[in-house]
Order: structure tokens, then sequence, then C-alpha cells
């Protein structure tokens, strides 16, 4: 039986995972409250495919606020959230909390950190039947990755033993590769994938930033890139309004530390950071170019205002940037998972759908690429809308349907076309 | 440092002390102020002269605790590129910085100069680092920080980029010394083919983000530019083709690299949502009409 502690994102998506292999699973929280609700199958998340994998779980997953409730599971995965500050700074209070917890229930089972932690924090708990192994959560693909994963990274306290062995027959039920190494190799593993996925998205940025001034068309440009060995095709090239959500920003800023503090250069670390900033503030300076002269009564349609589709984080989103450069419009905006805020800025108005944000709105801004929104016909917003302005950075409308029902489609990475 | 406003809503200053009251931008502020019915005690170099070892003393019992104080007053570099130009300027950043210390004021305003950036940076923010390649440069960054270190409540700094309009007093290469060759010599000689990069303000966007910032008692740093640059032959093209008609536009052999310039206006947007900068051609035709040339 495997145990889970922590009913977070990373909690819930992993350990119904687990039951998708077969295994029996105990998942822990502290919060009873929270336990309730997911024992009754109301689920604090929306991933696609977790429905589906509740239900297949069946009996086979247990949920409890009792953390006694772990003392027969072999292994116990530990995974709380790990909260960041706004310079990307991790609070490490709860995960020793739970790891401790963890440690008086199933002190005699091997236990798995499965949050993420800066290298150097495993091996200070002193503890060698506490392994760390790294997550690659993805929001909006959660299960599909916890299903398949590519490989597992595993951080142990002497690498030069092997795993125990309840640990090393649930991994293999995956069918992956199993890669152990030091602890902070592992710690450091994490880190460096999402340095790399940053640094390929921030030349995806960068590049499509200049093909909007020089009239190439990125679209043409990143399929050359997908077919090139070296580069690959599931690269990270399609261009977006910088970084968000928070982690790979922690994880950037987690580098530019360490290496202040060890004397190594960041300079390419902070260039990141610095056009995640810039790019952030694409649909604000786009925004601006097209309602020069025109700021009276201005009404602007928001779609989207989480960070990312499939999320109810607002955590860095641009939808949030924007509306806070946005001055004195009016905004009708319109997510399908979070609600518009008056703290979000002070002339936010509740759309009931995508088409009533855009009644009588001067300007569409599509800030999150929610799916559903490539359903809404452009003819249709163009009867809606009196303005023809379309911020359309993730390119979810057809262009040449906004073109044909007359609006001014503008996307990321392309030239303004007549 | 982004831009954070300390008065909401935004209100005129009970008064504006005004250093440099005389000058190009001083004079247009001054003017603004007044027909606005704002309180200003302006001051130019020949009613106190910032060099002066007493200056400090003088400015400091001036000062009243509910002013604005607006520091424009600069050699600036067709008045001098070295040493003791440079000096001279220091101690005046000297005398404002301790006048306000000794007699803190509601708010302080400093016209910086974007000299502050070097050029190899590309894009520039307000998060650009200060890396000034000459005097000039250095002594802005300077008195940028003699201010922030002796100035404890809100204060602004104003990087300007280059400043065009009908009364400049200047003669540094942009519009208003093409204005003059157009004028004088019926064309306009550029160095190279005037591929170089830069951001033109006119005047009167100046003294309405300088407004703006009073009114609000903005603190913080903010690039004056309007995040649109051209190049000097475009700039000459347009300066021409004011004139009837047009004048030439001419290039020479280039004696030094290209450089650029271009702004980032987030931060500015951010700040001041509704300001809008006026179109170059806009503010280029303006400044013709009212310097109408012979």
């Amino acid at each position: 039986m495997i145990g889970f502690a922590g009913m977070t994102h990373l909690g819930i998506v992993s350990s119904l995972a687990a039951t998708a292999k077969g295994q029996s699973v105990v998942a822990f929280d502290p919060d009873a409250a929270l336990v309730a609700g997911l024992a009754g199958g109301r689920f604090p998340i929306d991933e696609p495919g977790l429905d589906e994998l509740r239900r297949a779980a069946g009996q086979r997953i247990r949920f409890t606020s009792r953390a006694a409730d772990l003392a027969s599971c072999d292994p116990v995965y530990v995974a709380p959230d790990i909260p960041t500050g706004d310079g990307g700074d991790s609070d490490l209070g709860p995960v020793r909390r739970l790891i401790e917890i963890v440690g008086a229930a199933a002190g005699r089972s091997t236990r798995v950190l499965l949050s993420q932690v800066p290298p150097g924090f495993t091996r200070a708990i002193d503890d060698p039947g506490l392994y760390y192994q790294v997550e690659t959560l993805v929001f909006g693909r959660a299960v599909e990755r916890a299903l398949e994963p590519e490989r597992f990274i595993v951080g142990c306290a002497d690498p030069g033993r092997p795993l125990p062995v309840a640990y090393r027959a649930f991994l293999g039920a995956f069918g992956c590769p199993i890669l152990t190494m030091r602890y902070e190799s592992a710690e450091l593993a994490k880190i460096a994938i999402n340095c790399c996925l940053a640094a390929s998205v921030t030349v995806a940025n960068t590049l499509a930033e200049l093909s909007e001034r020089v009239g190439a068309d990125w679209s043409d440009i990143a399929p050359t890139l997908r077919l090139d060995r070296r580069i690959g095709p599931h690269a990270y090239l399609t261009p977006g309004l910088g970084l968000s959500g928070g982690n790979i920003e922690r994880d950037l800023a987690t580098v530019a530390r360490l290496a202040d503090a060890a004397g190594t250069d960041a300079g390419a670390i902070r260039a990141i950071l610095a056009n995640s900033l810039h790019r952030k503030d694409w649909p604000l300076l786009r925004f601006g170019a097209l309602s020069a002269g025109r700021t009276k009564d201005l009404r602007v349609a928001l779609w989207g205002l989480a960070y990312k589709e499939h999320t109810h984080s607002t955590k860095n989103s641009p939808a949030l940037a924007f509306l806070a450069g946005l001055g004195s419009a009016a905004v009708s905006a319109y997510d399908p998972l979070v609600r518009a805020d008056p703290g979000f800025h002070p002339g936010i108005q509740q759309a009931r759908d995508p088409l009533d944000a855009c009644q009588d709105a001067d300007a569409l801004a599509i800030l999150t690429p929610w799916p559903q929104f490539k359903t809404v016909a452009p003819q249709a917003i163009a009867a809606a809308m009196r303005g023809r302005f379309v911020l359309d950075p993730y390119r979810l409308l057809d262009p040449a349907a906004c073109r044909a029902a007359g609006l001014e489609h503008h996307v990321l990475g392309a030239p303004e076309l007549p | 440092m982004t831009m954070r406003h300390h008065q909401s809503p935004p209100a005129e200053p009970a008064r504006v002390v005004l250093l440099g009251a005389r000058g190009f931008i001083g004079s247009a502020l001054a003017r603004d102020l007044t027909r606005d019915g704002v309180p200003i005690l302006a001051l130019a170099s020949a009613d106190l002269d910032l060099s002066m070892p007493d200056a400090a003393a003088k400015l400091a019992g001036s000062l009243r605790p509910e002013d604005a104080l607006l520091f424009l007053s600069a050699l600036t570099p067709d008045k001098g590129r070295d040493l003791a130009t440079f000096m001279r300027n220091l101690r005046m950043g000297e005398a404002v910085a301790g006048a306000l210390q000794a007699r803190p004021v509601a708010h302080a305003v400093y016209l910086s100069s974007d000299a502050v950036y070097p050029f190899d940076t590309g894009l520039v923010s307000e998060t650009t680092p200060a890396a000034p390649i000459d005097l000039y440069g250095t002594m802005h960054r300077a008195r940028e920080l003699m201010l922030q270190q002796n100035v404890k409540g809100p204060l602004a700094i104003l990087r300007s980029t280059l400043v065009y309009g009908a009364a400049d007093t200047h003669n540094s290469y942009g519009a208003n010394r093409f204005r003059r060759m157009a004028q004088k010599d019926r064309k306009i000689t550029l160095g190279g083919k005037g591929e170089e990069t830069r951001d033109h303000v006119l005047i009167d966007d100046v003294v309405a983000m300088i407004r703006a910032v009073l009114r609000h008692r903005s603190h913080g740093t903010l690039n004056l530019a309007t995040g649109q640059s051209v190049t000097f032959d475009a700039l000459a093209r347009l300066v021409a083709g004011l004139f009837s008609p047009p004048a030439e536009v001419n290039h020479t052999d280039r004696q030094s690299p290209i450089t650029h310039r271009h702004f980032d206006p987030a931060a500015r947007r951010r700040a001041f949502p509704d300001f809008r900068f006026t179109p170059l051609a806009e503010g280029l035709a303006r400044v013709h009409r009212e310097a109408p040339i012979a």
C-alpha cells in the first residue's frame, strides 16, 4: 500500500496515478475539511482526465486526516505545497512540518519527498530513510504526466545503495527509466529542467518579438526548429507572455541566489527573468499603441484571468499585469475558473460568457489560452463589439476568419498584417 | 524601482519651488504652473547660484514643509563637457541635497537624463542598470544618489531623453538643430546616413508628465520617453517636409559608430495609464507652427 501525505495538486494527482497502476493508496492530509471534500468527490483542482481517474480508482484510494493511517504504507510520499514569495523565495516550513508528521507516523517505511526543495534541503534532514523524487507536474497536463512519466529522478543519501524493494517495485510499474543520484543532484536536476524550459521559451519569445518587427512570422519558424534533432519536436518554442505560475521563476531566482553565493555566473538566468517581465507587458504595450488618443469611456473585454488554462491560479498572470496598467477603462471579464475581482481592476465586471464580455467593447484581450475560447466565432465577436481590436497573443482565433470579420487581430510573433 | 503614487486622488502641490526656472524646460513649466494658478517660487542661476558654497543654506531658508521642489538646474553638455563643468554640476547637486536634508519638503522631483544608461543595453527600461559612459551621465547618476540618500520623503527621478520644442535653447543633434539647419541652409546634414535610432519627446509632454508626477506626489524612477524611436534620417525627413519647398537631407561619411536607443514604456504606462505622448509628426508640426520659419 502506498501512502501520500499532502493533498495538494501534486498529491491528489500522484495518489490517483498510483491507483491507476493497481496500488491501494492511503491519501492523508491534516486538513479534515479538505479530506471530507475529497472523500465526497469534491476536488479543489481541475485537470483533464482527473474525474475519470477518480472513478476508476474506486475503493483503491482512501482519504484520511489521521496520520496514523499511513503506518501500514510503504513507501509514503510527502507532497505539501511550498509557498513561493514574490521574490521567488520558498517557505519551507510546511514541508518540514509534514516530514515530521509522516516520520512520526511511518518512520519505518521509506519516505519520499515529492515537493520541490532547494539543493541541500534533503540532506539537512539527515534521515537515510528519506528519498527525494523529482516531480514534473505540469498544470493542465498533470494526469497525463503522472501516468506516463518520461523518467524518475531519485535523490538518495547514498546513491551507491540500492533503492528499497517496495519503492523500486512501485516505480517499476510505470515502465520508465529510474535515475538515482545524490540528493543535491536530484534537487538541482529539477531546477535544471525548469531552466532549460525557460531558456527555450525565452529564445522563442525574443525571436517572436523580433519577428513582429522585421516582417517574419514565428509560427513559420518554430516548425523548422522542431525538425532539428538538436532541438526536438517537443521543445518549448511557442511564444508566450513571459513566465507565469511562480515555479519556474522561483527556480531561476534560486539559481541566481545560489550562483551569487557560490561565485558563479548567473547572467543568463537574470536575462531570462528580465525578458519574462518585458514580454508580460506585450498586451499592455500593444493595447497602448492601439488605444492612443481613444481613452474616453474605453470598454475592454477580457477573456482569461488565470495564468494559464485549467487552473485557478493567477500567480504572475499576464491578465493581471495587463489590468494593472489599463487605467480608467471599463473591463468585462470572463474566465472559466476565476471570478472577476475588483482587486484586479476597479472597473472590472463579471461577464456570463465570452460573448457577453464582448458586448459594446472597444477591444478584446484574450490572455489565457483556454481551449473553449477557440470555439467562439470571430464573426460573432465582431457583431458583439463596437471596436475592432483583438489582442490574441496565443493565436486562439483563426487569423483569416478574424480578417474576414473585419477584426484587427494581433498575435505574438507575427507582424501586423493589413 | 517602479513608480508609486503618494497622493490619491491627485492634487496640485501647495507650492512648487522650481530650480532652473529660466531654462528650456523650466520656463515652459513655470508658464504652465502659473497659468493654472499653482503657486511657484521660480529660481534661476541669477537668483541663486547653486554652485556657490552658501547655496544650500540659502535654498533651505526658502523651503517650506509643504513644498514640492523641482530640481531642473544643470549645465548641459553644450555648456561644457570638461571636469570643471562636471564638478560645478556636482556642487549644485550637493547644495540641493543638503538643503533637502536640512529642510525636508513634501515632494522632490529631479529631472535626470537618459545619459545615465550606456548604449549597448538594447531596450532600456527603468530596471536597466545605470552605467553612464561620460561625465554628464555620471553627474546625473551621482545627483540621483545624492538625493536618494538625503531625501526621506517621496522623490521622483525622471530620466529624460531628447526633448524638442520651439523655445529650445540648446543646439544638440536632433530635432532642434535640424530645424535650425533647415531654416538657415535649406538642408539638413546628417552624420553618416542617420541610421541611429533615438526617442524624441515634445516639451509639452515633458511639462504634462512632470505636472502629473507633481499631482500624484510620485516616488521612484521613470524614464521620460515615448517608447517610439526613429532614425535620425526619418526625423530629418519629417522636419524637412515641414518646409516649403522641403529641405534637402544630406548624408556624410560616418565618423562614429552607430548606436541605438529604444525605451520600454511599460513602467510609464503602469504609472500613468491614461497619459498619451504626442506622436512625433504631430509634435514637430506643432513646433513648426509655433516657431514659423521665415
